[in-house]
């Protein structure tokens, strides 16, 4: 079997994608459980200090990163399943959909954030 | 705090701003998306990749391999016990949202990602494959005839097929079917027969004789007529003096290898006995023709020779019969003979050729070396 890797666009048109990666996972509260679509997971502030320095505040815990290059880009790509004339048979197809260079990584444990107490 | 600018999805995260904040959601779609992969690619391949170049090649029940044009990669999945949220373009084919003006939203968590290592292509099969129906002279009169030989019901393979089977890429596909002397008749990749091969060499031979050509200096067209008049296939005739000869650079002239030539008579008096060497040298100068000279060191990688008290035997054992997979190779080897000299190995491991590991490298992984005396040579083993 031969699966064709085919892009619709080129390298510099190609649209380029992000990824934030952290530690661990995020807990939705069992109420949201199974329906997080449109739910906000956090706010992402470039910080004024540093350059590189990004700062993600999820619900009352804030995570410190940078953006990090990536020494080998990451394709996206999509499997898609075409059906060819005349038969039952499924053609499987990859394409291109996307680039990622870089990513916003927070390797440092969440800071706990107390707002308006104490 | 300022809110970022009006464009959302990656490019919010991409291009935020010092100062700037962005709220991230689940996108609307957002779920496991199992379609959706991500593939690590040095700069190289992913121009190959842009350029539509690249396949992925395997059957359903081997693990899929990826081919540039001329190399081959094995596919491998990298977990990631972070979590890695997946963030597409706001303009994103399938995951447009309405209002997704300066909205960022998570489409995915990838579970990892997959990685790329080079590997050498997997051309053991390519043989099995074109042995199970070598051309021979049965089908060849039947080509003259010009009766239909795809009726046979023979086990034939076109390239795609062939590249559908193999995994390896394109180049090395061909570089595979050159060295087996493969052929390309009527769409189908065949390997031919050896001894309707012999048959077309030694009436070559004999046309230059009759001729009075040169081994050096053959004229393609008229090698290839005196053939066909001799009731041989036009296109097998060509190819006759591809495996056996080379062009003269700059000429259209061929020239007749004598290793090749020898080599083929070599085999032909073996076949799969065991002869005295003497015996052996004696009956493979009857055959090598007259201009040509015969020396042992032509069958380096195609013969061995066993000592049994006084006598020295020699018999076939060739290179290309050998899997192309170091551990593979090395474990026939050994099975063969338990200890080697480097003189006797070396050309048992000549075409080995292993992405990012030297011969070096190949024997430490592979072998135990000794040495009796510090001048002595060294002894290989199994590990």
């Amino acid at each position: 079997m031969e699966i064709r890797v085919k892009c619709e666009c080129g390298e510099e048109e190609c649209s380029e994608w992000t990824i934030l990666e952290l530690q661990g996972v995020v807990e939705t509260q069992s109420s949201f459980q199974g329906s997080v679509q449109n739910l906000e997971i956090g706010r992402l502030c470039h910080s004024g200090s540093s350059q590189e320095t990004y700062t993600f505040t999820v619900g009352y815990h804030e995570l410190t990163g940078s953006k990090v290059t990536l020494n080998k880009p990451l394709l996206v790509l999509k499997k898609l399943q075409k059906c060819t004339d005349g038969s039952s048979e499924k053609e499987t197809e990859l394409e291109v959909v996307g680039i990622i260079r870089s990513k916003i990584l927070f390797k440092t444990r969440p800071k706990p954030l107390f707002s308006g107490t104490s | 705090m300022e809110e970022s600018g009006s464009s959302g999805g990656a490019e919010a995260v991409i291009n935020l701003g010092i100062g700037s904040s962005v709220p991230i959601s689940y996108h609307p779609c957002f779920g496991p998306h199992e379609d959706l992969l991500l593939l690590e690619a040095d700069d190289n391949l992913v121009s190959d990749i842009f350029s539509g170049r690249v396949t992925l090649r395997g059957l359903p029940d081997e693990d899929a391999v990826l081919c540039t044009k001329s190399k081959t990669y094995a596919i491998k999945f990298v977990g990631n016990s972070n979590s890695m949220f997946l963030i597409p373009p706001s303009n994103s084919p399938g995951f447009i949202q309405d209002d997704a003006h300066g909205k960022v939203s998570v489409i995915k968590l990838a579970p990892g990602n997959m990685e790329l290592v080079e590997v050498s292509p997997k051309l053991d099969k390519l043989k099995q494959l074109l042995l199970e129906s070598p051309f021979g002279p049965g089908e060849a009169d039947a080509m003259m005839m010009d009766d239909d030989v795809s009726e046979k019901n023979l086990a034939l393979y076109t390239w795609s097929d062939l590249v559908n089977i193999i995994q390896a890429s394109d180049e090395e596909l061909l570089k595979g079917l050159e060295s087996l002397s493969a052929i390309e008749i009527d769409g189908y990749w065949r390997v031919i027969d050896e001894s309707y091969l012999d048959m077309i060499l030694r009436m070559l031979l004999n046309n230059c004789v009759l001729n009075s050509w040169s081994f050096d200096d053959l004229d393609e067209k008229e090698v290839v007529s005196s053939l066909v008049a001799d009731e041989f296939p036009k296109q097998l005739a060509g190819h006759c003096l591809r495996v056996f000869g080379s062009e003269v650079k700059g000429t259209n002239k061929w020239k007749l290898e004598p290793r090749l030539v020898c080599l083929h008579f070599a085999r032909q008096v073996l076949r799969e006995e065991k002869m005295r060497v003497e015996s052996f040298m004696e009956e493979w100068k009857k055959k090598i023709p007259e201009g040509m000279e015969e020396k042992f060191e032509m069958l380096e990688g195609e013969v061995l020779t066993e000592r049994i008290g006084i006598e020295t035997r020699v018999y076939t054992f060739s290179v290309r019969s050998l899997p192309s997979t170091p551990a593979e190779r090395f474990a026939v080897l050994f099975k063969h003979r338990p200890k080697w000299e480097w003189k006797d190995l070396e050309p048992y491991l000549r075409d080995l050729q292993v992405p990012r590991l030297s011969m070096e490298g190949l024997l430490l992984k592979y072998t135990r070396r000794a040495q009796s005396r510090p001048d002595a040579e060294p002894i290989f083993s199994a590990r």
